[in-house]
């Protein structure tokens, strides 16, 4: 695994461009913006992205055949990718974290119970945007990969919709479901979210390593 | 090292049904036409693409029980595939020692420099040549015993070939036990390096034979109508109409060079 790390690692160099924007754009959020939490989501939620370009990459002019000639099992390479968006994400969560931290002790603000919890309800949510690209990604590719998850999201927002007039038509109250929710404890409810998340990205590897054994080159 | 028996692959329009076989210390050449199902079988002996049918014994073990240690043993060349264009050689040298317990970093920089390959260029900026000889060298360089190259040779010139094949020449006289199994649509690449011949079409396997036995023993008659009514036809292997009568194909040269000193015999 750690051979396609490398590799992964060596092709986020062509992306040094962008990178130094996205550092350029987050830096300026930091120094004028009142909302520094801005900042740890973007910086996360890109860098995260960067896991789908990888795939892309391998793919690109028939690259797989080659690569899984090597002496790699498809499983490796499923948990690889899993691993890379995960020290990708999680890095730069925790980098961007730390920043805001100190430009917040910089500009001599206190460092509050509610920019704690912005920035911790982050994780969970770069683990949940990884668990469903993923094996959408692998699955159908760059271009028609894009397509497939904007199907799905359409989707999850009809589900949705149809669940809370389900709902509303059977007299279920959800807003007071919601409304006893912070009796439980932020902390609490964050941790829940965050083992809820977990369960769901080792669910979307399984599905991942199915996509990937299927798949010829 | 490698046996095939009856794989079988089907597509829409195109099905595979291929034996053979490459034994320690030989170069076994796979010819046939562009989509005959060279890259098919290569693919197929790799675990790129399932199977439909028959078994592929590698190494000794069955191609299911195949696992990441025995792939090292492997040094593969795809013709239509490799290391992302956007990587350097001096990039892949971590990948490798990684992926390969036994890659030879030393040996992989030195014939690098001897190939004249640049270490900081991103292969994508590589000439057709350079890459050719890139895929060979990686494929060389991490104690492999059994090569499986893909067409390495395609869009080569003719200096570039004869290099690439004395690098494999250098690969089989390292260890007596080493073996290859090479395709190729020139026939001429492979006469001088094989030690048999497959040849497909159509994804059978239509001929083997030693290549030695293949020089020595087969030929082309041309012939005109006359002639070839009067040929013993029981040494004809094949025939084909032709502009000026037939062409065909037999292996017994010796005994037409001996009994029909009119016709042409094209060795």
């Amino acid at each position: 695994m750690t051979g396609l790390l490398i590799k992964d690692f060596k092709l986020l160099r062509i992306q040094k461009t962008f990178f130094l924007l996205i550092v350029f754009i987050s830096v300026a959020q930091l120094a004028f913006s009142d909302d520094p939490t801005f900042v740890v989501g973007y910086m996360s939620f890109v860098m995260t992205l960067f896991t789908l370009s990888s795939i892309s990459y391998d793919e690109f002019d028939n690259g797989n055949a080659f690569l899984f000639s090597l002496p790699i099992t498809r499983r490796g390479y499923v948990r690889e990718k899993y691993v890379f968006g995960i020290i990708l994400g999680g890095g730069s969560w925790a980098l961007s974290s730390i920043a805001v931290a100190i430009s917040q002790l910089v500009k001599s603000n206190a460092l509050t119970i509610d920019l704690f919890v912005a920035v911790f309800v982050i994780l969970p949510l770069i683990i949940i945007v990884l668990a469903i690209m993923l094996p959408f990604q692998l699955k159908f590719g760059g271009e028609k990969g894009r397509i497939a998850i904007i199907g799905t999201v359409g989707i999850i927002f009809i589900l949705c919709f149809l669940i809370a007039k389900i709902a509303q038509a059977s007299n279920i109250d959800f807003i007071a479901f919601l409304n006893n929710l912070p009796t439980l404890g932020i902390g609490t409810l964050l941790f829940i979210v965050f083992i809820l998340s977990t369960l769901l990205l080792l669910l979307s590897y399984k599905i991942s390593v199915a996509i990937m054994n299927k798949k010829e080159f | 090292m490698l046996k095939i028996d009856h794989l079988k692959k089907n597509y829409n329009s195109f099905s595979l049904d291929c034996s053979l076989e490459v034994l320690p210390g030989c170069v076994t050449g796979l010819i046939g036409q562009n989509g005959a199902g060279k890259s098919t079988t290569f693919k197929a002996i790799l675990g790129l693409i399932s199977n439909d049918g028959g078994s592929v014994t590698l190494l000794g073990k069955d191609l299911g029980a195949i696992n990441t240690k025995d792939k090292e043993k492997l040094g593969v060349v795809l013709s239509n595939s490799g290391f992302s264009g956007h990587l350097t050689i001096k990039d892949t040298i971590p990948i490798l020692s990684h992926l390969f317990h036994h890659f030879d970093k030393d040996f992989f920089l030195e014939q690098a420099k001897k190939f004249g390959l640049p270490l900081s260029k991103e292969i994508k900026e590589f000439s057709t040549g350079m890459k050719a000889k890139l895929k060979v060298l990686v494929a060389i360089s991490h104690g492999a015993k059994l090569l499986i190259l893909d067409e390495p040779t395609a869009g080569l010139d003719v200096i570039a070939r004869d290099e690439l094949l004395g690098i494999l020449r250098d690969f089989m006289e390292r260890d007596e036990n080493h073996a290859i199994l090479i395709s190729s649509h020139i026939s001429s690449d492979l006469e001088t390096l094989c030690d048999d011949l497959y040849m497909i079409h159509e994804g059978e396997i239509v001929f083997h034979e030693d290549t030695d036995v293949l020089l020595s023993d087969y030929a082309l008659l041309k012939v005109t109508d006359e002639q070839f009514l009067s040929l013993d036809k029981q040494y004809v292997q094949r025939y084909k109409r032709e502009s000026y009568g037939y062409r065909c194909l037999t292996n017994q040269r010796q005994y037409f060079v001996e009994n029909y000193p009119k016709i042409a015999i094209e060795k």
